[in-house]
């Protein structure tokens, strides 16, 4: 006790001197948001921030600060710290009374304290976040240098170097300049030739022609769309268990072409976040939907569908969150945000905004695909014409005998008039019901089309219960036809909802009928048969009325047709008055997804009715009089008659062959916003979890930002277009900072994804703004601002790093050197690629399969299925290689590539020893090495030393010096009598056969190129 | 130690300088001593600015379990078949259970009203306190008193993905840094030639893939690395075909050679960790088959484990887990795929137990012998339970199996601060809620990061302007499993 006492005493004598000697030094002006917001956004505002306000306390707004509390207090009393409770508060020293209290952890140090208390008696003026304000253009300063800037860029960097006692580094030697250049406009090193011609250029502005040329490359698009797709997490299957294949590689192709063509800013976003919802939205506007198709779907057993389509759409508000605006939205999915003013309440808004799309496939009609169907099709419309007169002229047995009892066609009208009898005999008369209510039990939509047959789209459950009402004046109902029917829009055509396993197959479990009493109550009414058309061995239409919810109703392999089952009521429904109200209900309890997708119901009064086999329209026809059917009516029976006559079944053969030649569409995964009267209801959710619905909220937008543009409805497309309105602080803020991060290896803000409280402050603000403002007004264009930056003197540097600067910078806050970093995954195969003359130029088009140990797919669920690609599809740019999310290409996770789970911002970069082994080892550069020597060695009249140069110059972009070359002949020469002791060595190196010196050499050789590709300047932007 | 300024200097370190990797600062194999004599830089000034973002670091408090052997038996196995024992399931076999019980759970494929299944394997009572296991653990029942069996576990997920990876990452959804890349985070890699944190896998493949030993928003170097007990065991560790150790060597001394000339023209330390773990990767060559390399072990520890060499199995995964805990490796995950009995659940637990009974209890025994097991946490559980009801399906061609069950589940765990030969948590008469001591997933991973020293509250990572750990925001320290 006495010692506690002892302390409390010495701590107040401690404080009052501290606080008597602030008081006597003259007090800095302090400033709010370099030393203020710091202090309160780490240690205040979890308790007393947007979120959560403890005792009534808000402390991130002036107003709220300065309020008077229940307590009687007021936190601050501006110009008056001694009755301001947050100083007594903060300085006191019971721990009862302290803040931020003990358990929390967050002491607040002496200066801390004391810059709180300067500032509230300075007067406590809050400023808005830097980033929250939109950027104005900077004034030019003034520097001592004037020589040195290039543009406005430099001025500001310049400006902050001066000051600092900084100055620029000398500009990169020009070798290293233009492979610099060449690394980041198209992520390729320049060829021998190109280096050659531009340092032979005498003309002044080579450098700017050089940047034109490359601004122009078709490389340009496949270089940019990599980063882009980091942010688009793009992969080539859904994730998960499963993890199965998709196709959306016309969207990579998209953000190719789009990025070549020079696709303002802005445009690019919209099309991507909601070119589906464009006033004539072309294919292509469609496809660009793809970026936000590129979410996970978990497709294992037993789930819960609606779930993970919700987990996506969390996904998609966040990666949205972080590529337009750099703020980590999803810190307000379970509860107000605790550091930027964004309530809960507000991510859901927004998440209503992107929770209102379906996601289908688009099949893209590729005009050469078309032309091949068309001209195939046409072919198939002539021999169905032409299947009459296939028809034989008389029976088969007659046709032995050579007796010709039959004149010309009279053989076909016979067997035409046994096949209409027999039919005939077999239709039954049904009326179709149309359908005047359709619900889905797990909100699939159904849409009653012309021929009264129901078409389910949109979401798509694990298992459904279609329930449809109808009345009907048929009287003595004897049975029911329900037709599974094909349709264009159904995985494989139908007529099921499966797309995969059973692709294109349903389930009916349970076909059940009920009747309207007067009462108001259903009468079941119990079904005694049932019959189909067609059904896959042990699923039986029989079984979608045993009462037993795990067998059903099913086709099989025979999807894209029509088929149908047929149920016979035990007793006929009877009508009582003008008509009979029904309810049928079509339970379809099986998991993954094979639910009905188009079909349609029928009636009939016949008794005990049977699965005819006949199309609808056919077995209509056949019910009428034959002198009551029309020519067409006739033409139609006689062509349902060839398509079943077996004197015709090897000419239908030659038909169904020429189907199967038919070539598949492309397709693409994109986005389509439903329909107003489908329009989904967004819930607040609490804590941000599934099962815990809330309050309905309305589409909207944080009130933080800049106004939403009058009288335009709330949905996607309007957000797309308002992230690109004057007065966003943000937008162009990010882009800019993600793409000056491109060039120099780390942002202005160094968390490229968050510019929020939490985040770091930018280290060249007048650089950001100056960049932010001008990539507006410049009208969002991309090819203009990477101009900039790279014929900016800051970007011309050499990234030599002198003593001086590893000492007073090594992070190279103050730009005083040019940037120095290992390049990306994919780029570090791309120039070993490009450098032996291997890599493949084609753009676009679906991904290849590059060699990779088979032992990196079988860690996944279902292991592999990776096949390695042939021929020049192994060699084509990393951007292109098939990604599997469960068990990503392993070369490139080594080199950090991000995995596309989710958006990725800025890529770690690591250097560690298995990037050495890859390169060392792995095949990918075996063969890369083996390539480049072949090459080298075709010029037989080169010198081995001009062969080294040659090979320095190809993976360098400079020539080498004497004693590099010197070192690369001596290890050459030893490796070649090495090699000559062990011929089978140098066969397995060269892949050559033959045992003789050329063999040795080329293996030499190859163990040269190998080394040389394993060095740290060929893989080093310098 | 996690606090802000340590993150920004980690990643400081990370993204500026220098990426001293797994195998910085260790001891050299004496093979390649001569290389790295004549390739190592006099260059003690740079490396006082490298810093191994994989260096031993201390931990908050006295840990108890220095490294952590996670058996992980993916695809769920039956509790109710091998551990927590329900005669009164018997009595109501085939008749649903009341509503009252199953409540408003979601199952994957049954439906809630399905039939009761009981047990299907007798149990019996082992070692001295006398732990009830079912005739399928014989093995496991030797050693019984060495381990905590904790029948209380309950998770949020009833999908094998998301169930796995909620377990490994403290969310059901892909992203977020696994339990080993946390350890290595918190206390760095005590290994000088392997990594900190090491994947190994028999039988099936993984559900939860890759993201199950992800590294997340962590920086790269605390990914898993998956060794593989057949061919390569690190992808890319043999040299090309034709490339024997000396040509290696020769290849390595030249590209560090002309590295130290770019690294005197450039002075960027980046070069410098590049020469280091070149030699690193040339030690890597010979260390990882060594490891491997089973011919070592002596026929008495072949046959307790059950291992065969070459062969990718459970058994020899366990001893290979042994191996490398003996050479440091912080965090060892063993993943045995196939517990997913949605159909035969007595042919199927009898096979997987066959295959995994014997060596986890080779692996305890092991390690006790050799004195490891005082330090080392071994784990052992699914990611779920499976229902007391039977799963039929006529059409998936399904009968007398179990469907996932994520309310109540068993694991167990042993050495490492454990206590010894208990038995934790109970379950309702039918096994299907948690009546006493319920042990939340988020519960266990704050206890094993408990036992290696650290305070699940304090091991943060900041990301997206939010302070990040394995336990999300939830997790309490499960005092009562603690010796």
């Amino acid at each position: 006790m006495k010692l506690r006492l002892f302390i409390i005493h010495l701590c107040i004598v401690l404080t009052m001197s501290l606080a008597l000697f602030l008081h006597a030094e003259p007090e800095a002006s302090v400033n709010f948001s370099k030393s203020i917001k710091p202090i309160l956004a780490d240690k205040c505002f979890a308790c007393h921030g947007p979120d959560q306000q403890k005792a009534g306390l808000r402390l991130d707004d002036a107003q709220s600060a300065a309020k008077l509390l229940k307590s009687g207090d007021r936190a601050i009393v501006p110009h008056q710290p001694n009755v301001s409770s947050l100083i007594s508060r903060i300085f006191s020293i019971d721990p009862d009374e302290i803040m931020p209290p003990v358990e929390k952890e967050q002491i607040l140090t002496e200066e801390e304290k004391s810059l709180l208390k300067n500032w509230i008696a300075q007067g406590a003026e809050y400023e808005q976040h830097w980033a929250y304000v939109p950027p104005m253009r900077p004034k030019q300063p003034a520097v001592h240098l004037k020589n040195w800037p290039e543009n406005s860029i430099d001025f500001h960097v310049l400006s902050k170097m001066e000051s600092n006692g900084y100055e620029p580094s000398q500009e990169a030697d020009p070798y290293v300049l233009l492979r610099r250049l060449y690394l980041d406009l198209i992520g390729l090193p320049p060829t021998i030739e190109q280096v050659e011609a531009y340092i032979q250029n005498p003309d002044p502005n080579r450098y700017e022609q050089v940047v034109d040329d490359l601004l122009q490359s078709p490389r340009y698009g496949e270089r940019w769309a990599r980063r882009w797709l980091d942010l688009a997490r793009y992969a080539d299957t859904n994730g998960y268990e499963k993890d199965r294949y998709r196709s959306i590689w016309p969207y990579r192709e998209w953000v190719i072409r789009s990025l070549n063509e020079g696709m303002p800013f802005d445009e690019f976003s919209v099309k991507q976040l909601a070119g589906d919802m464009l006033p004539e939205a072309t294919e292509a506007d469609r496809i660009a939907t793809g970026f936000h198709r590129n979410t996970m779907i978990n497709e294992e057993g037993g789930i819960d569908v609606e779930e993970f389509r919700f987990e996506a759409v969390v996904d998609r508000v966040n990666t949205t969150g972080t590529t337009w605006m750099g703020l980590a939205m999803g810190c307000a999915q379970c509860h107000g945000h605790k550091f930027d003013p964004i309530s809960q309440t507000e991510y859901w808004q927004l998440f209503a905004i992107f929770n209102n799309a379906d996601e289908p496939e688009l099949e893209l009609q590729d005009p050469k695909i078309v032309r091949k169907r068309e001209t195939i099709s046409r072919k198939i419309q002539v021999l169905e014409n032409a299947l009459k007169e296939k028809f034989p002229s008389q029976p088969p047995n007659d046709a032995q005998t050579n007796i010709t009892k039959y004149a010309k066609g009279q053989y076909y009208q016979e067997r035409l008039n046994q096949w209409i009898d027999k039919s005939k005999s077999k239709a039954v008369n049904w009326q179709v019901l149309q359908p005047d209510s359709m619900h889905s039990k797990f909100h699939a939509t159904l849409t009653q089309l012309p021929d009264h047959s129901v078409l389910a789209s949109g979401d798509k459950p694990n298992r459904d219960i279609y329930t449809l009402t109808f009345n009907t004046n048929l009287d003595n109902i004897g049975g029911f036809r329900l037709e599974a029917l094909a349709h264009p829009s159904l995985p494989q055509e139908g007529p099921g909802r499966a797309h995969f396993f059973q692709t294109g197959d349903f389930l009916l479990s349970e076909f059940k009928v009920e009747t309207l009493q007067s009462d108001g109550s259903w009468k079941s009414h119990s079904i005694h048969a049932a019959s189909d058309s067609h059904h896959k061995k042990g699923h039986e239409a029989e079984r979608s009325i045993d009462g037993k919810l795990d067998t059903g109703w099913q086709i099989g392999s025979r999807t894209g047709e029509d088929h149908q089952a047929v149920f016979s009521l035990k007793n006929p429904i009877h009508r009582e008055g003008k008509s009979t109200r029904l309810r049928i209900t079509l339970d379809q309890s099986f998991i993954h997804q094979v639910t009905l997708g188009r079909f349609r119901l029928s009636a009939t009064s016949q008794e005990a009715p049977k699965a005819s086999g006949l199309p609808a329209k056919i077995e209509s026809l056949l019910t009428k009089e034959s002198n009551e059917w029309a020519d067409e009516e006739f033409a139609l029976l006689q062509s349902q008659f060839q398509k079943e006559a077996p004197e015709l079944k090897e000419a239908r053969q030659e038909i169904a062959n020429l189907k199967k030649t038919l070539p598949k569409l492309p397709t693409s995964m994109v986005m389509t916003e439903r329909s107003p009267e489908h329009a989904r209801t967004t819930h607040r959710r609490h804590r941000g979890e599934f099962l815990q619905a809330r309050e309905s909220v309305i589409p909207g937008v944080p009130s933080l930002f800049h106004d939403w543009p009058k009288d335009k409805p709330v949905n996607r497309l309007t957000f797309a277009q308002w992230l690109f309105q004057p007065g966003n602080p943000l937008t162009s803020r990010v882009i800019m900072n993600r793409t000056w991060q491109a060039f120099f290896g780390k942002g202005i803000v160094s968390t490229l994804e968050d510019f929020g409280y939490q985040g770091a402050a930018p280290t060249h603000p007048e650089v950001l703004d100056w960049l932010a403002v001008e990539f507006e007004q410049s009208g969002w264009d991309m090819k203009h601002m990477h101009r900039l930056i790279v014929t900016s003197a800051t970007y011309k540097q050499s990234s030599k790093l002198t003593e001086d600067l590893k000492n007073r910078d090594p992070e190279n806050l103050f730009l005083a050197r040019g940037p120095r970093f290992r390049v990306d995954a994919e780029m570090v195969r791309d120039i070993a690629l490009h450098a032996s003359g291997l890599l493949e130029n084609k753009i676009g088009g679906p991904s290849v399969f590059p060699p990779q140990p088979a032992s990196v797919t079988d860690l996944a669920y279902g292991g592999g299925g990776y096949r390695v690609s042939q021929g020049r599809d192994r060699y084509r740019r990393g951007l292109y290689t098939y990604w599997k999310r469960a068990t990503p290409y392993a070369s490139f996770m080594t080199f950090d590539a991000p995995n596309p789970e989710r958006t990725c911002a800025r890529r770690i970069r690591s250097n560690t020893p298995l990037q050495a082994l890859t390169l060392l080892n792995d095949e990918v550069y075996m063969e890369t090495a083996n390539a480049l020597a072949k090459k080298l060695l075709t010029q037989s009249e080169l010198s081995d030393r001009q062969r080294i140069h040659r090979a320095w110059i190809k993976l360098t972009g400079r020539p080498p010096d004497e004693d590099t070359v010197e070192k690369i002949e001596r290890y050459l020469q030893y490796e070649m009598i090495a090699l000559q002791k062990k011929p089978e060595a140098a066969g397995s190196i060269s892949g050559a056969n033959k045992q003789d010196p050329s063999t040795i050499h080329l293996a030499a050789w190859t163990l040269v190129c190998r080394v040389l590709l394993n060095l740290d300047e060929v893989i080093t932007k310098s | 130690m996690f606090n802000e300024s340590h993150q920004n200097e980690a990643m400081r370190v990370l993204h500026q300088r220098t990426r001293r990797h797994f195998f910085k600062d260790c001891g050299m194999g004496i093979g390649s001593m001569a290389l790295a004599s004549l390739l190592r830089p006099s260059s003690a000034e740079a490396d006082s600015q490298l810093q191994n973002p994989l260096a031993p670091k201390k931990p908050h408090f006295h840990p108890t379990a220095k490294r952590v052997i996670y058996l992980f038996m993916a695809g769920a196995p039956s509790q109710l078949d091998l551990f927590d024992y329900k005669p009164a399931l018997k009595k109501l076999e085939g008749k649903p259970l009341p509503k009252s019980i199953v409540g408003e759970q979601r199952f994957a494929f049954i439906e809630p009203d399905a039939g009761v299944l009981g047990p299907q394997f007798s149990f019996s009572k082992y070692g001295q306190t006398g732990a009830e296991l079912s005739e399928m653990l014989p093995h496991l029942g030797k050693m019984v008193d060495e381990i905590s069996i904790i029948k209380s576990v309950h998770t949020n997920q009833f999908n094998h993905a998301p169930a796995q990876i909620f377990l490994n990452t403290g969310s059901p959804l892909s992203g977020r840094p696994a339990m080993g890349a946390w350890a290595t985070y918190g206390l760095g890699s005590e290994s000088s030639d392997l990594p900190g944190f090491v994947v190994l896998k028999s039988a099936g493949g993984i559900s939860g893939g890759a993201a199950n030993w992800s590294a997340g928003f962590l920086p790269s170097v605390h990914a898993g690395v998956p060794f593989r007990s057949k061919g390569d065991p690190i992808l890319n560790v043999t040299s090309p075909e034709g490339i024997d150790r000396k040509t290696q060597e020769r290849s390595i001394q030249l590209i560090n050679e002309l590295n130290q000339k770019t690294l005197n023209d450039w002075e960027d330390p980046e070069i410098q960790t590049r020469i280091d773990n070149y030699e690193m990767a040339y030690r890597m060559q010979s260390s990882a088959p060594e490891l491997m390399d089973l011919s070592q072990e002596s026929e008495a520890t072949m046959n307790m484990y059950g291992a065969e060499p070459g062969k990718e199995s459970f058994a020899n995964n366990c001893l290979l887990a042994r191996r490398l805990v003996e050479r440091g490796v912080r965090f060892i995950h063993l993943y045995h795929e196939g517990w997913d009995h949605h159909s035969n659940v007595v042919g199927g637990l009898k096979s997987q137990c066959k295959q995994t009974d014997q060596a986890c209890a080779a692996l305890l025994r092991d390690l006790k012998q050799r004195g490891l097991l005082e330090d080392t946490l071994v784990v052992w559980g699914g990611e779920f339970g499976r229902t007391a009801m039977v799963e039929s399906n006529a059409t998936l061609g399904r009968k007398n199996g179990r469907d996932h069950h994520p309310a109540a589940f068993t694991m167990w765990m042993a050495g490492g601060g454990i206590r010894k030969g208990q038995t934790l948590g109970e379950t309702d008469e039918l096994g299907y809620h948690v009546i006493k001591d319920p042990v939340h997933v988020h519960d266990l991973q704050a206890t094993i990061l408990h036992c290696l020293g650290m305070d699940h509250l304090r091991l943060t990572f900041r990301f997206k302007g939010r302070d990040f750990r394995l336990t999300d925001i939830h997790g309490n320290v499960v005092k009562k499993l603690l010796a």
